[in-house]
């Protein structure tokens, strides 16, 4: 879909380099290191959580990513190019964020498509809907009367229409019941697997890492303080504070 | 009518008026109305005197001056409002300056006016008082619902969006809020109110339709400088909530 590329995950095929980067944010009463010199290698095609408590500095770590924010230091390569060397429209439409809290523009679900890609008509447009599992006819429905858990998946196809390499998702199924949880969690499931994508989940929770499978980061203040394939780093972390994160979460 | 100072003097019996029911209602407003009254009877005769002189010496450089200081005034008020984009006090100069320009310059084109001071200081006291309002809630309209909406803003960039873009919506709302007073004012001028222009010229004993054919050139004249003002701060203020990386810094 997004690429002539095939898609092998498993296959070493860089997509985004993370090197050393770090982030300081300067308020008028104090500075804080939000981010602490992270490097990670993240792989074509494959699925990350990313865990770790509140204040660990998912978020912030995840919105350097697109550059919604700057590193203060380091550096962070996609496709093997520093972020700043792509015009910041096109790098988000290639590595798309998707907010805890989804955002619709006031108008219908298919306004809301449109304004992603106005180039497309309204046949490939609502088409998308079906991908994220909802009826062609929600095109024409206000965005106003929508389910949470029906804006959130309004919010992916939204984001998948602009046929991203990258999708980042900040607790994307926080605010939905169990139930829609699940469904919208098999939809990215599905999504990843179908159009190629790399997923880049922050979640609080140890039991929907497993789910997603894939591999886990787990950081702590700031710092990535481990990583590796999700099953074997949840059930055998290797260091102290992943080991106390994940006991303190599941118990 | 011929108005003298002893006329101005009687006038001060409606400020005791409005004093003496301020203070039987306990308002506590009395000093304030009081200092007020004398400020602007003050401020008026030293405004009088420096006209006075302008038009007499009919030196356009003095004329200049005069029309700067109103702008640096008038935009320095604007400015001072805004608690949002820390740059209110320029932006709002700017934008005041390439309204009331573009509006005079296109006026003095037109052959509307001439560069006579009697036309040029009062008609760009007009449209700098105007201007300042419109500067001014542009400029907190901007900030306020930028800062409120950051979450729209984001989904927007995130979703590859332009910063001119992604704050359209906001951008468009201030602007429009800007331009609020001067769209009441050209559809209820004349109805609800006589404006203060065409009023005086009609106490000064100037026929009604004589006054009215200037009235509409100063309508136009104050929407057009308006228009430009509030378009220009809105532009200048969304810019400085975004850097070069199309980051939202608000």
């Amino acid at each position: 879909m997004n690429s002539s590329e095939p898609c092998s995950p498993g296959v070493e095929n860089k997509i985004l380099e993370v090197l050393e980067a770090s982030r300081l944010v300067v308020n008028k009463s104090e500075s804080i290191t939000t981010v602490q010199t992270v490097s990670f290698s993240f792989q074509k095609g494959e699925i990350y959580n990313l865990i770790g408590p509140s204040g660990a500095g998912k978020s912030s770590f995840l919105r350097l990513l697109n550059r919604l924010d700057e590193p203060t230091s380091g550096r962070i390569l996609f496709r093997g190019k520093p972020l700043n060397i792509y015009p910041p429209p096109e790098l988000r439409r290639r590595i798309v964020m998707l907010f805890q809290e989804p955002y619709l523009f006031s108008g219908t679900v298919l306004y809301n498509l449109e304004y992603c890609c106005p180039d497309k008509n309204r046949r490939d447009l609502s088409g998308v809907l079906e991908c994220v599992g909802l009826p062609l006819n929600m095109a024409d429905k206000d965005t106003a009367g929508l389910s949470v858990g029906e804006r959130q998946r309004v919010a992916l196809a939204r984001a998948i229409i602009l046929e991203p390499e990258v999708l980042l998702l900040d607790e994307p199924t926080s605010a939905l019941d169990p139930a829609s949880a699940r469904i919208v969690e098999d939809l990215i499931l599905g999504l990843v697997r179908q159009l190629c994508l790399t997923a880049i989940i922050v979640t609080h929770s140890p039991e929907q890492a497993q789910r997603f499978g894939g591999t886990t980061l787990i950081m702590s203040k700031g710092s990535l303080v481990e990583s590796g394939p999700t099953e074997k780093l949840l059930t055998d972390p290797k260091t102290e504070a992943a080991r106390k994160y994940i006991r303190r979460e599941v118990s | 009518m011929e108005i003298k100072y002893i006329d101005a003097l009687a006038a001060l019996a409606l400020v005791i008026l409005a004093i003496g029911l301020a203070r039987y209602k306990s308002i506590s407003a009395e000093k304030e109305m009081a200092y007020g009254s004398i400020r602007a009877f003050v401020q008026l005769v030293a405004v009088g005197y420096v006209l006075e002189f302008i038009f007499n010496t009919e030196s356009i450089w003095l004329v200049i001056m005069a029309v700067a200081a109103m702008l640096l005034v008038g935009s320095y008020t604007a400015g001072d409002r805004d608690k949002h984009t820390g740059r209110g006090f320029p932006i709002a100069l700017i934008s005041m300056t390439a309204g009331s320009l573009v509006t005079l310059v296109l006026m003095l084109a037109l052959g509307i006016i001439t560069t006579e001071a009697r036309y040029l200081i009062p008609l760009a006291g007009m449209i700098i008082s105007n201007s300042m309002n419109s500067s001014s809630i542009t400029l907190e309209r901007v900030g306020a619902d930028l800062k409120g909406n950051r979450l729209e803003i984001e989904t927007a960039l995130s979703l590859g969006k332009t910063w001119q873009e992604a704050s359209r919506r906001i951008y468009r709302n201030a602007v429009r809020a800007g331009l609020i007073s001067i769209l009441n004012y050209l559809k209820t001028v004349g109805i609800v109110a006589l404006p203060g222009a065409m009023t005086g010229m009609i106490l000064a004993g100037i026929s009604p339709l004589k006054a009215v054919l200037l009235q509409i050139i100063v309508s136009y004249m104050l929407l057009s400088a308006v228009t430009i003002t509030s378009l220009l701060t809105g532009e200048l203020a969304v810019r400085r909530f975004f850097n070069k990386a199309e980051q939202f810094t608000g």
